[in-house]
């Protein structure tokens, strides 16, 4: 599902954020991404949905060749994906169901569509009951939600967050990453980006820690610990 | 279906958040194109009148048919030893017929009524000096061969190198003012952009395409320009109709200009102000939508 060959990202100022990585995930894996601040957790995933292009190296994502995807074919990529930033990006002047269905309106989806399609996505991050409210009346993990709920819109094969449980409690914390793994077992492949070590050893995932822009571990299912 | 109404559903609601940049740049499209529209009608009008006076024509001198052409010769050479003359041109009847067709092109009835073997052939005198016009109608004074004489006479004259610098210092300010106009539309679009900077990220990251990102922002620049020309074009078709019917047939400012013409021009415009949009719209998103 993702495979990244050799992959190095040099930023103009000549700083290394990732450097020779090479690493595959499967289909319907769950993956957590960690490292220290800075290691280049969020660059490893802006690379896979092409915010960021390589310096060097191949990167597969979704059957697509990100490196050598023109620039006008992104959109493509970024349909087969679904995208948690580390700021969850609402729109203000949206409420909770709104900012949901603005994927499915851009997209040109029928009323209809997004309709039904929006009410499943709120009884899926439970947020029926916070449909109509506006982000500044939601708390941290309620907009983490929204945020994922939309990210699912259409229907991703694969889910990308960027610490989604960055600025909350560990209850909402595993809240959340209980709702990641609800979508994994549905199918959906989910990488994760954190640094709450609490989370990745007690949920017994694969985990990829990256330091200083290179891979440090990557251990299996169940065998990590982070310190 | 769905994505042209979301497509036309932001364009407005761009141009409700602007409204008087909106308004300023309908405003300057508009007053750059009706000095377009009407200084060309301008022209046409002058140049429609004045064909008889061009190609430094300056006296005509109509010939009474009842007399014979040999008459009308003698004529024409004693008028080629006068020193103030430099050229006589002898013009038939049927090309009498042929000036008229072009004249009133535009008014088909009245070609289809008019008896051309009444059409008079002519002298055209071309003067070393114009102004010496006055004397050439003192010697012909009298004469039977002549029927009538018309001279250009000084005002012509001015009136062909006033239409010039009309034509000259209108499109000046036209283009000033088009560009005026398309500074203003792309900061109206820059604006809208930038205020909708997070609303395009995240279009971005659910793999909105680009030109869906765009078309908005597009239209909105097509639509302001296309506007303001079609009211331009609207006043400039009202103005003509109004002084078609206000002045009078015979006065030297008859509003001879053709349908054909009126229209070719409008079509023009029109298609230049939508290039003139697109183009706007190119410059003014580039930068800013392409992160
Ligand atoms: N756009 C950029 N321009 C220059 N340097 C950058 C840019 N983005 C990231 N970096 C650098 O790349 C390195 C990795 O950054 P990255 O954001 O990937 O780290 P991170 O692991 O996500 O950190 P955090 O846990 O704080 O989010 C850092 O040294 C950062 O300063
Ligand atoms: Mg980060």
């Amino acid at each position: 599902m993702i495979k990244l060959d050799n992959v190095s990202l040099v930023f103009q100022g000549g700083s290394v954020a990732l450097s020779n990585i090479s690493t595959t995930i499967n289909e319907g894996e769950f993956v957590y991404l960690v490292g220290h601040s800075g290691s280049g957790k969020s660059s490893f995933l802006k690379l896979l949905y092409k915010e960021y292009i390589s310096t060097k190296g191949s990167i597969e994502v979704a059957g697509l060749d990100v490196v050598q995807l023109p620039r006008w074919k992104t959109p493509l990529l970024r349909r087969k994906l679904g995208i948690v930033t580390q700021e969850p990006q609402l729109l203000e002047k949206r409420n909770t169901y709104e900012n949901i269905a603005f994927a499915l309106e851009v997209m040109g989806t029928s009323n209809d569509e997004i309709e039904s399609k929006t009410n499943t996505l709120l009884d899926l991050v439970e947020l029926n009951e916070n449909a109509f409210k506006y982000p500044d009346q939601l708390s941290g993990g309620e907009q983490t939600r929204v945020s994922i709920a939309r990210s699912l819109a259409n229907n991703p094969v694969v889910l990308l967050c960027d610490e989604p449980t960055g600025n909350l409690d560990p209850e909402l914390s595993i809240q959340i990453v209980s709702l990641l793994e609800k979508i994994n077992r549905a199918g959906t492949t989910v990488v994760m980006a954190t640094h709450d070590s609490s989370i990745v050893n007690r949920r017994k995932k694969r985990v990829i820690e990256l330091a200083n822009g290179k891979i440090a571990r990557d251990e299996s299912e169940g065998s990590y610990i982070l310190r | 279906m769905n994505k042209f109404s979301y497509v036309i559903k932001n364009t407005i609601l761009n141009m409700r958040r602007t409204p008087l940049l909106v308004f300023a740049t309908i405003i300057a499209v508009l007053v750059s194109s009706f000095l377009v529209f009407t200084t060309l009608s301008a022209r046409s009008i002058v140049q429609n009148n004045t064909v008889r006076w061009q190609n430094g024509t300056h006296v005509v001198i109509f010939l009474d048919d009842r007399v014979t052409t040999t008459a009308h010769k003698q004529l024409q050479q004693s008028l080629e030893t006068y020193p103030e003359i430099r050229t006589v041109e002898y013009f038939t009847k049927s090309e009498a017929e042929e000036e008229f067709k072009i004249l009133f092109k535009d008014q088909p009835e009245l070609l289809s009524e008019v008896d051309y073997e009444k059409l008079p052939s002519s002298l055209r005198v071309n003067l070393n000096d114009p102004s010496d016009y006055e004397l050439i109608i003192e010697r012909m004074d009298g004469n039977p061969a002549v029927k009538e004489i018309r001279t250009s006479g000084e005002a012509i004259e001015r009136l062909l190198s006033l239409t010039n610098t009309l034509v000259i210092s209108a499109s000046t300010f036209a283009l000033l003012i088009g560009f005026a106009a398309f500074i203003l539309i792309i900061n109206t679009l820059r604006l809208a952009a930038y205020s909708k900077k997070k609303e395009i990220k995240i279009m971005r990251l659910v793999g909105a395409s680009s030109t869906y990102i765009r078309l908005p922002f597009i239209f909105e620049a097509v639509f302001e320009s296309l506007i303001g020309t079609s009211i331009a074009v609207g006043l400039g078709w009202g103005i003509i109709e109004y002084s078609k019917n206000s002045i009078v047939a015979e006065s030297i400012f008859d509003i001879t200009i053709s349908d054909s013409y009126l229209i070719y021009l409008t079509l023009v415009l029109l298609l230049s102000s939508i290039i003139f949009g697109l183009f706007a719209s190119f410059v003014g998103i580039r930068k800013v939508l392409n992160d």
